[in-house]
């Protein structure tokens, strides 16, 4: 029926559009964009739509990644003919115009890498080491992540599956916590932690954090939430207890998200540059990987701020553990945040 | 007589014995739950227990501290935070003139002058401006990141969930930055940003001609104000040449883009998940109607949409007045660029004999400010709705 009144109205229409009208209507449809001489197809609309999303994602893609690239390339600046790898450095865009290639380097094209591995921290504090500083940094990713995870993991099991006296105030006292803003308390955090002694031994960045996290608990409870009450009736049918169904049930099955809360804060953890910072001194040996990193650059006055290719070579040393964690379990941890976002 | 008590007896014996007939099952149904009870009760308390430590130690007790420790003199030089505190009534803050004031570092943070505490910054000769005000300025300036970061993420997400192959490689690599450490973006950022940098290439700029490179990234010296550089504009007075706002605000443009870029990835999630939760019959329904992309996009999806922008948004203002790292490591501490928490390090944290109980005064200041920004976005939001 619609067919037929297009057809009986067009071809008088057709008339009154000049030939280029006619031709642009033309080239417009061919583009997936319907206009009063052409129609374009669905399917064509569709496959233009898609190849227009593809060049914008990829050129975001694009912008996403070229920061990273960056970093890698600038890793092989030359940092000896010039005593400064800062100039070439500034004018990097795709590989360096002197690059640790072209020479014969004392430790081959890896001469950055080598330095930031062997002397450069020695410079800001002496006998202190890039080993040091990654083996702080995975102290403090490590012990409060794994004992904080599961210290959660048991808060969110008592507040989705256990009914007990007080729960709900608790819960909401829990919730409060959240709003206080940690700026706010940092200067008081700071005065017990000196009180207390923690700041220069770096016990500040571990203890605070084996407490589990207010976050990390409500989202595990939320995905506990999803799991069926039955299993825990029919354990304790069974006879089992409470902390033999932690250990045995919930432990197991909420690994999935368990395993995404860790890693994400593994990777806050691995670069919590502002809590080393704050908390501990600058020339104790317990400061983390990216602190360390900031005092090689030192706001401009520090031992490498005229020869960046290091500090940058020590930025791509302390990215790439999280980005290849990251991409190894991209898919956990990104369904995780996605149901984050739906429970929101 | 005999009968009667004798019926009597026997109407209570076994009157009795239904009563006891019926105590004894509930008795025995009862014990059980009491210990079930008991155990929940019990367990639910150890299971959270750790949690709750933590959260009273080092949230409550540290904001209580905080509170009191604002209304003293509390330096770190003058020993252990709690024995202070415990003589609290001999530490009030006082004033200059030995009279004691407990609302003292209050007073300094509105009252540049308060005091002779001077907590001000100099503009041109005469000008003064109050430290607080600047930061405060800044802190807000770099909100401008909020809307632009979430219309580009709300465009992305509505790209990647087009059904296309590969968008979950999309997903995964705009998270890149969001996983990458701060110190390492902006080493990189400082340098791409340079004046002979790659953006400077990208527009034509030639970096190496001292008095015309367009540089980004510098608050003072020589060109001192890269504002008037971009307008070419006539400079009259002394003023004029910096007012205040002015003042390094290209190298603040620096820091927006760069905290746009790092947070895109994370909004994109959560809008992905918003996006793949609206009713897709709704949709078709519409479609069917005869509605276009764009209508179907602001009159379907958007209002779906409504809860997780409004999460986004709560959580970027939040996140956005507790900006401190980014400004510091790029351009160095200044009250042109920082943020407020730098207010809260500079004064709270800072030297050889810092003065936390100032810098909790001003922490008090911050939080109270984020408490009325939220309240005020959750009355709009009850407003929106009715």
């Amino acid at each position: 029926m619609s067919n037929e009144v297009n057809n009986s109205v067009a071809p008088e229409e057709e008339k009154q559009y000049s030939s280029f009208r006619y031709g642009l209507g033309a080239f417009l449809a061919f583009f997936g964009i319907s206009s009063a001489t052409h129609r374009a197809s669905k399917k064509r609309k569709k496959l233009v739509g898609d190849i227009a999303c593809y060049i914008v994602l990829l050129f975001g893609a694009f912008l996403m990644v070229y920061p990273f690239w960056w970093m890698v390339a600038g890793a092989f600046a030359d940092t000896s003919s010039m005593g400064s790898s800062t100039a070439i450095l500034n004018e990097l865009v795709w590989w360096p115009s002197l690059s640790t290639f072209d020479e014969g380097y004392q430790y081959g094209p890896f001469n950055n890498y080598v330095v930031v591995l062997t002397n450069a921290f020695d410079l800001i504090q002496t006998g202190f080491t890039f080993w040091r500083a990654l083996l702080n940094n995975l102290i403090y990713s490590i012990v409060p992540v794994v004992v904080g995870v599961i210290t959660s993991a048991s808060a969110a099991f008592s507040f989705a599956k256990i009914n007990w006296y007080g729960r709900d105030i608790v819960f909401f006292i829990l919730l409060a916590a959240i709003m206080v803003p940690g700026p706010s308390i940092m200067t008081a955090q700071y005065s017990m932690y000196n009180a207390l002694d923690w700041q220069e031994n770096g016990l500040v960045l571990i203890i605070p954090g084996l407490f589990g996290s207010i976050m990390t608990a409500f989202f595990i409870r939320q995905f506990l939430f999803g799991l069926p009450t039955s299993i825990i009736e029919a354990a304790k049918i069974d006879g089992a207890g409470y902390f033999r169904i932690f250990c045995g049930f919930i432990l197991p099955l909420a690994m999935p998200a368990i395993m995404a809360q860790g890693l994400l804060s593994f990777m806050g953890c691995w670069n919590n540059y502002m809590g080393s910072f704050i908390m501990i001194p600058n020339y104790s040996p317990a400061i983390n990987l990216p602190h360390a990193l900031a005092l090689l650059d030192g706001s401009g006055a520090g031992p490498y701020a005229s020869n960046y290719a290091v500090v940058i070579a020590g930025s791509v040393l302390c990215v790439l553990p999280v980005m290849i964690l990251f991409a190894c379990f991209q898919k956990t941890i990104i369904s995780s945040l996605m149901l984050t976002g739906s429970k929101e | 007589m005999e009968k009667h008590t004798a019926a009597n007896a026997d109407a209570f014996g076994i009157d009795g014995a239904a009563v006891a007939e019926d105590a004894l099952p509930q008795k025995k149904q009862k014990k059980p739950i009491n210990q079930q009870k008991l155990q929940d009760n019990l367990w639910g308390w150890i299971f959270c227990l750790p949690l709750i430590v933590g959260t009273i130690w080092f949230v409550f007790i540290c904001l209580v501290a905080a509170l009191l420790l604002s209304f003293t003199d509390y330096s770190i030089l003058r020993g252990s935070m709690f024995g202070y505190l415990a003589e609290m009534g001999d530490h009030i803050m006082h004033a200059s003139d030995g009279t004691a004031d407990p609302f003292y570092w209050y007073k300094t943070i509105f009252d540049y002058n308060y005091d002779g505490m001077n907590t001000y910054i100099e503009l041109a000769a005469p000008y003064k401006m109050n430290a607080m005000g600047a930061y405060l300025f800044n802190t807000v300036f770099y909100m401008i990141g909020i809307p632009i970061g979430m219309i580009l993420s709300m465009f992305f997400a509505v790209c990647m969930t087009r059904d296309i192959p590969g968008a979950n490689v999309f997903r995964v690599i705009y998270y890149f930055p969001c996983v990458a450490s701060t110190v390492s973006i902006v080493y990189t950022f400082k340098l791409m940003f340079s004046p002979t940098g790659v953006i400077n290439q990208l527009f034509g700029i030639d970096g190496t001609d001292g008095g015309n490179a367009f540089v980004w990234l510098q608050i003072s010296g020589n060109p001192p104000n890269t504002w008037n550089m971009l307008t070419e504009q006539e400079v009259d007075s002394a003023f004029m040449a910096d007012p205040f706002w002015c003042q390094g605000i290209i190298s603040k443009l620096v820091i927006i883009i760069m905290s746009v870029w790092k947070g895109l990835g994370g909004t994109i999630i959560l809008y992905i998940a918003g996006l793949s939760g609206v009713n897709a019959a709704t949709k078709e329904a519409a479609q069917i109607d005869g509605a276009n992309g764009w209508q179907i996009f602001w009159k379907v999806t958007m209002p779906d949409l409504y809860p997780t922008i409004f999460y986004n948004i709560v959580t970027a203002v939040i996140g956005g007045m507790q900006i401190y790292m980014e400004p510091v490591l790029l351009l160095g501490e200044s009250p042109l660029t920082s943020g407020y928490v730098s207010h809260i390090y500079r004064y709270g944290l800072q030297g050889g004999n810092p003065t936390p109980s100032r810098g909790a005064a001003y922490g008090m200041v911050l939080a109270v400010m984020i408490i009325i920004m939220t309240l005020f976005q959750f009355y709009l939001d009850s407003k929106n709705k009715d």
